[in-house]
């Protein structure tokens, strides 16, 4: 089974939330007002990072994880992870309990209002399955800083791009996102 | 399982069932990326980028991805409408467009028989692709006064290129800069003219290295190898102080100074006139990373300088522009691959010819308002704004008595606010174009309904300076929306200006197309059309100015009676000019950061845009807010001699805790008052626009750097 995730080196993030609006043009029609963000970008700084003055942007979205924290506290099995690596939450089978919200380490799970029931980003898994990229991951980034298919390869790609940057970037606070894979 | 596919437009066509997929060009900025619009039961239902487009290779910005909720937005004006009560009554009633023209027309008419065409004054904001059209109408007419961003946004960039060097010089991407210097720009995130912030990430991500030129700690300024953290408004001295390193360590291209160059002696002694201690001394910044930066830039090749307006809008616009110039040319990169490219546009009638300024007799052309001040920006029909608001308001050199904007929004986005407004409250006749009445626009008679770029067919960057031309195909109609192009072809048929004008726009796109021996129907199947590349085009025959060279030493400058040479002018307001002043107003205010999603005073109300930045937002320095009482949150008071407005606090690192940087551009389409709360959060209301403030050849309002207090809106801190 071929793996999907979306890794973003967010070292290479300029916060230009073209995937945050990407995002919402595929999930919400125009007219409705009642919109929903399974992602968001947000500057981190500029402050001090490992003693030195840096400004990155954090771009904030289901990890997808290898062992995930919300599938273990969700009571009803509303959460779920398919064999390619995506974790699907099903909003029809979601209770609002908020167990889920409350045990996401990286406070990537929101809570709908109107529905009464949490939400998440489900890595566009009706895009994937029809051979098509997530909304975000299309090609859309001006930093090119997102990554979706195998992991391994991914990371392949990032260090390889990491090489050409040169050197005096390897004391640089990286900011790139590890997923927290075994 | 299905392979996973990059950019797939037929398999986006099969899953959602779209009827069609039309290939075009946003306009959310100054126009330039090809995008794809995916077309359901008649309606634009989903836009991505091109991935055959040059310009931006598939992506797209929030901007981009917004045109949809900003075309079929329920608050668009979608009828022309005459205001039935006060002006700024919000009362409104609904009329023809055949009503609405002929109002305008028989105006237009009326002045011009008793007051002159002088004393019509047409204008539109930032550059949206109409400036040629403008232009036409204007000139036919016989008015030298076309009131545009021009004299501090690009237009000086054109002038002074111009007169240096033949026109504006463009960083060339596509042959991978290896050092690029971003100056006062932030490109990823405002994505305007000829630059995309896309290309610059392939250059950075191909190992280029980078120096940035920024008061504040932006995301380039934390990933480069130099960050010159300059005093606000001495651009002009930093430069200097970087070509004294490459004049005294000889780091210059010695065939281009030698061969190519007008100028040199005077240039060299100019230079000598800022050594580093004092360049140190003006700049704040320490001499040794000003060598650091003249060299790694001089001796990397090929080197670029991706740069941008906050540069212009001071009083030392024109020489700062020169002198970026002077750092591409002196280190020969001018011209070279990878460097800075002097592009070829294809070969269509240009913008200057379309524009009509040939027709405009010369008897007109010294009727210029502020002409004999501002002589370089009046030699490229460019005015000074505050030169039409005196006009209005006090009926001097003579009165203006109408307004005609088009896509500009000049009671936010002109220095000195309260006076503008005042200048639009008195204006006896004002029509506007525009997608929503915005507080200018409820100042109007008139308000025209404009279409935007998926409501058009255009040629797509016809002005602009990268060699491209790329067709902007009309993929939907909204009420009875209509393009300026189209609108402003109607109204010229009836001030009697026929002759010049066609019966359809279609008509004036195939006479701009001509010379290359197309019409619009064959361009609009093409992706793109590219001027000839060509590198090094001064080697055969020179560049394009008087003395065919590139001008160090500005020949057409000195004949206009200003110092040939470029010069650090202090700030208008700054502790070194102003100290007393400084004690009063104890912080230097910059303004104009750019936010992703807006641009300028456009997108407030686009949800999904507005959502990225939901309130204005001041950022200082937590040893300045500790000292003034404001906590992270707070609304703060800004305040000048001018006036005062509240922004929401950031509390930041990376900046001078001299310095307050305040968003620009601000107003509240949720708040139904007509006002649209046009001068709470508006730092134009803090700017000044005294002509001696202003830079002396172009007119460039100081508006991004200035003194000011700030302090807590509540004492005890707080949301109100």
């Amino acid at each position: 089974m071929k793996k999907h995730a979306l890794i973003i080196e967010e070292y290479a993030c300029w916060g230009c939330m073209a995937c945050e609006t990407a995002c919402k043009q595929e999930y919400n029609p125009v007219h409705v007002a009642h919109a929903v963000k399974y992602l968001s970008v947000r500057g981190d700084g500029p402050k001090l990072m490992n003693g030195k003055l840096d400004f990155l942007w954090r771009v904030n979205v289901c990890k997808h994880c290898d062992e995930p924290a919300c599938i273990k506290a969700c009571p009803v099995e509303a959460i779920t992870k398919r064999e390619d690596g995506i974790v699907v939450l099903d909003q029809e089978k979601c209770t609002g309990c908020r167990l889920c919200i409350e045990a996401c380490p990286y406070q990537a799970i929101g809570f709908d209002d109107e529905k009464q029931s949490a939400f998440k980003c489900n890595l566009c898994y009706h895009r994937v399955d029809q051979g098509l990229y997530p909304a975000c991951a299309d090609n859309v980034c001006l930093g090119h800083c997102i990554y979706f298919g195998d992991p391994t390869e991914i990371e392949k790609k990032i260090l390889e791009k990491r090489k050409r940057r040169g050197g005096w970037r390897e004391n640089h606070p990286q900011g790139t996102e590890v997923r927290d894979r075994k | 399982m299905a392979e996973v596919t990059f950019s797939n437009a037929a398999r986006e066509m099969e899953v959602y069932g779209y009827d069609s997929v039309v290939k075009s060009h946003c306009r959310m900025c100054h126009g330039g990326c090809g995008v794809l619009v995916y077309v359901k039961d008649g309606k634009a239902v989903k836009i991505a980028g091109d991935p055959d487009c040059p310009i931006n290779h598939g992506t797209l910005c929030s901007k981009g991805f917004g045109s949809l909720q900003l075309a079929y937005h329920p608050d668009r004006l979608t009828h022309p409408v005459k205001r039935v009560g006060p002006k700024a009554s919000g009362k409104w009633e609904r009329i023809s467009w055949d009503e609405a023209l002929d109002c305008i027309a028989e105006r237009i008419l009326a002045y011009k028989e008793k007051f002159g065409s002088e004393s019509v004054v047409f204008g539109y904001g930032t550059g949206r692709e109409n400036e040629a059209v403008i232009y036409r109408i204007a000139n036919i007419l016989g008015s030298p006064n076309v009131l545009t961003a021009g004299h501090f946004c690009y237009g000086p960039r054109i002038c002074t290129g111009i007169i240096t060097c033949g026109t504006n010089p463009i960083v060339d991407y596509e042959n991978f800069p290896k050092c690029i210097m971003v100056w006062g720009n932030n490109v990823t995130i405002s994505n305007a003219d000829e630059y995309k912030g896309e290309p610059f990430s392939v250059a950075l991500d191909k190992g280029a290295k980078l120096i940035v030129v920024d008061p504040r700690l932006t995301r380039p300024a934390a990933r480069a190898n130099v960050w010159l953290q300059l005093r606000p408004g001495t651009d002009a001295a930093l430069a200097l102080g970087m070509l004294h390193v490459i004049v005294n360590e000889e780091l210059y291209d010695k065939e281009f100074v030698e061969k190519y160059t007008f100028g040199w002696e005077p240039f060299v002694k100019r230079v000598n006139e800022y050594p580093l201690d004092r360049v140190e001394e003006i700049t704040w910044v320490p001499r040794e990373k000003i060598r650091e930066a003249a060299r790694l830039f001089a001796t990397t090749k090929p080197a670029a300088i991706q740069w941008g307006v906050a540069i212009e809008q001071q009083i030392n616009c024109a020489d700062n522009d020169r002198l970026l110039m002077f750092l591409m040319g002196l280190t020969g990169n001018i011209d070279a691959p990878g460097g800075q490219v002097l592009n070829r546009t294809p070969n269509i009638v240009n913008v200057g010819h379309f524009g009509a300024h040939g027709m405009l007799p010369k008897e007109q052309v010294a009727k210029r308002l502020g002409g004999d001040r501002f002589r370089l920006a009046s030699r490229f029909a460019i005015i000074q704004p505050k030169c039409v608001w005196d006009a209005i308001l006090e009926g001097k050199p003579y009165p203006v008595k109408m307004l005609f904007f088009i896509s500009s929004n000049p009671v936010i986005t002109r220095a000195n606010a309260k006076e503008v407004y005042r200048a639009l409250e008195k204006v006896e006749f004002m029509a506007v174009a525009d997608f929503f009445l915005t507080p200018t626009a409820e100042l109007a008679d008139i308000v025209l309904p404009a279409a935007t770029w998926l409501e058009m067919d255009y040629i797509g960057d016809f002005w602009k300076r990268h060699g491209y031309i790329v067709p902007r195909r009309k993929v939907i109609q909204v009420g009875e929306c209509r393009s300026d192009h189209e609108m402003l072809n109607d109204l010229a048929h009836r001030i009697g200006q026929g002759q010049y004008w066609w019966d359809n726009f279609e008509q004036a796109l195939d006479s701009i197309l001509k010379p290359m021996g197309i019409t619009w129907n064959e361009f609009k199947e093409l992706n793109y059309v590219r001027g000839e590349v060509k590198y090094y085009k001064y080697k055969e025959g020179g560049f394009s100015t008087p003395t065919r060279k590139f001008e160090l030493y500005s020949t057409i400058l000195e004949k206009m009676g200003y110092d040939p040479l470029p010069q650090h002018r202090e700030p208008p307001e700054s502790p070194v000019s102003t100290p007393g002043l400084y004690t009063e107003y104890p912080y230097i205010l910059i303004t104009g950061a750019r936010s992703p999603g807006f641009f300028h005073t456009e997108n407030m109300q686009v949800r999904w845009l507005r959502e990225l930045h939901g309130e204005p937002i001041v950022e200082i320095h937590p040893d300045a807010a500790a000292k003034e009482g404001i906590k992270e949150g707070d609304w703060v008071i800004i305040e000048s001699r001018r006036g005062k407005v509240r922004q929401r606090a950031k509390l930041a690192l990376g900046r001078d805790s001299r310095i307050v940087a305040a968003q620009h551009a601000w107003w509240f389409p949720e708040n139904r008052d007509p006002g649209h709360g046009w001068d709470e959060s508006n730092i134009n209301i803090l700017t000044d626009n005294a002509l001696e403030g202003c830079d002396p050849a172009m007119g460039a309002s100081n508006i991004r750097t200035l003194l000011c207090r700030i302090y807590p809106e509540k004492k005890e801190g707080g949301r109100p």
